[in-house]
């Protein structure tokens, strides 16, 4: 096995290198949206978007049976009450399964955009995050779409999140399970509004709800919406699942099951809302 | 030339791999980390000072994809790439273990590593005990898939390496 430089080079070297990361984090942690680094990864996400998007086109089949495999002994069980209602409902449609999920996705998408009067563009999910501390996905869609910093996303469910990086064909949108996401929400029966905070892929907490506020069960939460927010208003985020009481308490948090299902996501409506 | 185009393409692929395939196959919910994969096998193969390298233009490419201060994962696995392969120069081991237990414990402490910086950063949104149950199942992940991206690394090693290095 060769080993290239001696120990003294070695070192230097890695000097170096821990003095350049601790560089570049200091100016890009102080440079924010506009630092040369975020240029730079976005021209990183430009080129790794467009080979995500092949990639899981080809991916797709294959990593759905692999993960189906995972599965194979609920499967089973289910696999043989299913071919029986498929008999039955392939008699009566002639439609097959795949264009079928597809379109029930993609009307659900126009219809909300319908009732709620909102102008966007369709996108597909192509990959999820690249790391394990960090609830994104990333889409088809970019710039060169219309697609723009800080617009909502949403699926024919619900919110789904809002977008935080944008290159010219691709762009990344955080989920609203991220820890990191806050979204403004209003109960939809008594109108009281809180903060909805991600808690990965438990149910999210809605808190700073006022205490004397009356709950229902199984209450809808939607986008609050107030001026210069970043979700337009009256957009689902899920349902009152629990409700944690603590006497004296000056504010009460709410456990909300999301709307929208965060293990399956496959199309999207980037919404152009005013940034 | 051929070095850096064959590991920049490796990086690309471990990247791309991690966030399409990867994301569905998850281990209890957890994806592996592919590139910290890839820099501890290159320092085991080539040495600490190739480790370092690589371990930092790999954490960059990483750090461009992520939402967290640029830079972190560069630290992170340019301090790993040292260390694995100094370590390397003093076990002499031909056990195939080695790799899969180097790639294991390595991966656990440099995504503790990683998470300890973004915490001193303040962009750490998960806690700690998240952290260590990632942490410990993304490095078992990683140590599973060594036995068979080892072999493919290893050849993109040996096919770019310059001539004029003596073997023995």
């Amino acid at each position: 096995m060769a080993l290239y430089g001696r120990a003294r080079n070695t070192r230097l070297l890695v000097i170096t290198l821990v003095m350049a990361s601790l560089l570049i984090i200091t100016v890009d942690y102080r440079g924010g949206q506009r630092g040369p680094f975020e240029v730079a990864g976005r021209a990183t996400s430009t080129v790794v978007g467009a080979m995500q998007a092949g990639v899981s086109k080809v991916l797709h089949p294959i990593a759905a049976f692999v993960g189906g495999v995972a599965h194979i002994g609920s499967l089973k069980a289910e696999n043989d009450q299913l071919r029986a209602r498929v008999r039955q409902l392939e008699a009566q449609s002639g439609t097959t399964d795949s264009t079928q999920r597809v379109n029930d996705a993609l009307l659900k998408l126009f219809s909300l955009q319908g009732t709620l009067n909102l102008r966007g563009v369709a996108a597909r999910v192509i990959a999820e995050s690249v790391g394990n501390f960090e609830w994104s996905v990333n889409i088809d869609k970019g710039s060169s779409r219309g697609v723009k910093l800080n617009m909502a996303v949403v699926m024919g469910d619900g919110l789904v999140g809002h977008v935080v990086e944008v290159a010219s064909n691709t762009s990344k949108v955080e989920l609203i399970i991220d820890p990191a996401s806050a979204v403004a929400g209003r109960l939809a029966n008594s109108g009281e509004t809180g903060v909805v905070t991600g808690q990965k892929f438990r149910d999210l907490t809605m808190g700073l709800v006022s205490p004397d506020a009356r709950i229902v069960p199984d209450e809808q939460v939607v986008t609050a919406g107030y001026q210069g927010g970043l979700y337009p208003p009256e957009i689902p985020i899920g349902v009152v699942s629990h409700t944690y009481e603590r006497e004296g308490s000056i504010a009460k948090t709410i456990a909300i099951r999301p709307a929208v299902d965060f293990t399956s996501l496959e199309y999207v409506l980037v919404v152009f809302t005013k940034p | 030339m051929r070095r850096i185009l064959a590991w920049a393409a490796v990086i690309l692929v471990a990247l791309v791999l991690q966030s399409t395939l990867f994301a569905q196959v998850k281990l209890a919910g957890v994806k592996p980390d592919l590139v910290y994969l890839v820099t501890i096998v290159l320092a085991f193969l080539e040495g600490p000072s190739s480790g370092a390298l690589g371990g930092f233009v790999g954490g960059i490419a990483e750090d461009f994809l992520l939402n967290q201060p640029k830079g972190i994962t560069a630290l992170t696995l340019t301090l790993i790439g040292y260390a694995v392969g100094t370590i390397r120069q003093y076990i002499v081991s031909p056990s195939p273990i080695l790799p899969v237990a180097l790639v294991g414990v390595a991966t656990f402490v440099g995504m503790l590593f990683n998470q300890l910086i973004a915490f001193l950063l303040g962009q750490a949104h998960v806690g700690m005990a998240y952290a260590l149950r990632v942490a410990l199942l993304s490095a078992a992940y990683n140590a599973v898939l060594t036995p068979f991206l080892f072999p493919v690394i290893r050849w993109v090693a040996e096919a770019s390496r310059p001539r004029k290095v003596f073997r023995w």
